[in-house]
């Protein structure tokens, strides 16, 4: 077989379609099988103009006359389906007569795949858009039930260890007449009172570097010292207790409820942990937490009591007088002291 | 949880191989191959495969109602929806899902049908 041969069976057996036409009339030298199937067998006058529509002879002139390459996607109805081909043609005029070389691609699945991917991509990002917000939800919602620093620790090992903090002080918050309060009012009034009045807390909170554990009821909780150690947390917990009851004075004067809450501080060690498997939440627990506990009770309406070993801490920031040993159920004798307002205007001690 | 029929054949790149090939069958066929005459095939196949893999537990969703719009100006028979039924399940067959998931793919489609078919042409 000649090399002639052997090429004209490869044109005839590759999935391109391939035509070889006249330059000065673009009759038909040559055709393959692929290209027959598409555009018809051409018939012994047929010009490839006519086999292809869509390709008119102004747009070969260039390529006839200056040998530029012409290649176009052309769309093409063949029964119900339309196809797309690329189109190549390009001049072979060193031969005798001027030919062109026509080369056909059915691109038609490339361009649906191609249109696929891109809405495919499209997708997952979306979906990964989704899932980080649902992550930030989670995140955010974690957040609200343990200090970032916890939270870390449980996204990292799945557990929290248990920790004991020696120097942390605490505030507990109790509103008086609260039960009286709840069963005489609505509850999504009484749920929107507190909603509004521990948001106030928590920027305050937030404010000094404390940490709001929790609220049970009426009762709002925070702590300063953990699970960071911090130096001035009597003082920041004292800020935190004087902001809270000017918070609800000015609040009082201009709403329909008063409220009035008694404050009771405490310092000492405490334990935080997450408690719990499925209703997981951080929680504190120790001596300090029960100090503060035991001391709101003592406290008149709007007013501020703490042990008189945070005396010292506080006496240079806050108007501290004594009010002398009491005896405190599961403590013993504890000398008290009342936390009045704030002598300066304090520094924020924000943590960031 | 049990592996979805998606995940098991391989996910989008095995369903769109499917919806290919059922399309090629549609636009043959002479009760259903005109609705697809003039249409954007790529947009088509690329729906048709969300929404068939959705079906079969895939990540793409489709409402209802989204579906009642897009089939609502049709006017698709029952006779185009059982010609249409018939065409899935061979192609699906003919890219190798075992008996059992074919005939689960065909109830979730069935389960649409009143969706699909023209509520004039019931």
């Amino acid at each position: 077989m000649s090399i002639a041969a052997i090429n004209e069976q490869l044109l005839r057996a590759i999935g391109v379609g391939v035509a070889v036409v006249r330059a000065s009339d673009f009759g038909f030298v040559f055709h393959n099988q692929p290209f027959a199937e598409w555009f018809g067998t051409p018939g012994p006058h047929a010009a490839l103009t006519d086999a292809i529509e869509g390709l008119s002879p102004e747009d070969l002139g260039p390529l006839c006359e200056e040998g530029l390459r012409y290649s176009a996607e052309l769309k093409i109805k063949r029964k119900r389906r339309t196809l797309v081909f690329a189109i190549n043609i390009s001049l072979a005029s060193h031969l005798d007569e001027a030919l062109l070389v026509v080369e056909c691609q059915n691109i038609t699945r490339i361009r649906e795949l191609e249109s696929m991917i891109d809405s495919y991509s499209a997708m997952v990002e979306r979906n990964t858009r989704e899932l980080e917000r649902e992550k930030e939800r989670v995140e955010r919602l974690l957040l609200n039930l343990m200090p970032r620093q916890v939270y870390e620790e449980f996204k990292t090992f799945g557990v929290v260890t248990p920790q004991l903090y020696p120097q942390v002080s605490v505030v507990m918050l109790d509103f008086v007449n609260f039960t009286d309060f709840a069963s005489r009012t609505d509850p999504t009034v009484t749920l929107g009172e507190l909603n509004d009045i521990f948001t106030a807390f928590d920027r305050i909170v937030e404010q000094f570097g404390c940490e709001r554990i929790k609220t049970i009821g009426d009762a709002y909780l925070a702590v300063s010292g953990m699970p960071e150690p911090v130096p001035e947390h009597a003082t920041a917990v004292a800020h935190c207790a004087t902001r809270f009851l000017r918070y609800l004075d000015r609040r009082n004067q201009s709403h329909q409820h008063k409220w009035q809450a008694r404050i009771g501080l405490g310092t000492g060690s405490a334990v935080g942990s997450v408690v719990g498997i499925q209703k997981y939440v951080y929680d504190v627990f120790g001596p300090a937490v029960n100090l503060a506990s035991r001391l709101q009770v003592f406290a008149n309406p709007m007013k501020i009591v703490a042990p008189a070993e945070m005396k010292e801490a506080l006496s240079e920031e806050f108007r501290v007088t004594d009010i002398g040993p009491e005896d405190i159920k599961g403590i013993g004798e504890v000398h008290l002291v009342n936390v009045g307002g704030e002598l300066s205007t304090p520094q924020p001690a924000s943590r960031f | 949880m049990p592996q979805s029929i998606y995940e098991k054949y391989g996910g989008f790149s095995a369903i769109s191989r499917v919806v290919m090939t059922f399309y090629e069958m549609a636009l043959e066929s002479d009760q259903i191959g005109d609705y697809f005459a003039d249409v954007d095939m790529a947009r088509l196949i690329d729906h048709q495969t969300k929404f068939i893999s959705s079906l079969l537990g895939g990540p793409a969703s489709f409402s209802d109602e989204r579906l009642e719009a897009v089939h609502r100006a049709l006017a698709i028979s029952h006779e185009d929806f059982d010609e249409m039924g018939a065409l899935l399940k061979a192609a699906l067959e003919q890219h190798g899902l075992s008996e059992p998931d074919v005939r689960t793919t065909l109830s979730a489609i069935e389960a649409k049908r009143n969706i699909i078919v023209a509520r004039t042409a019931a």
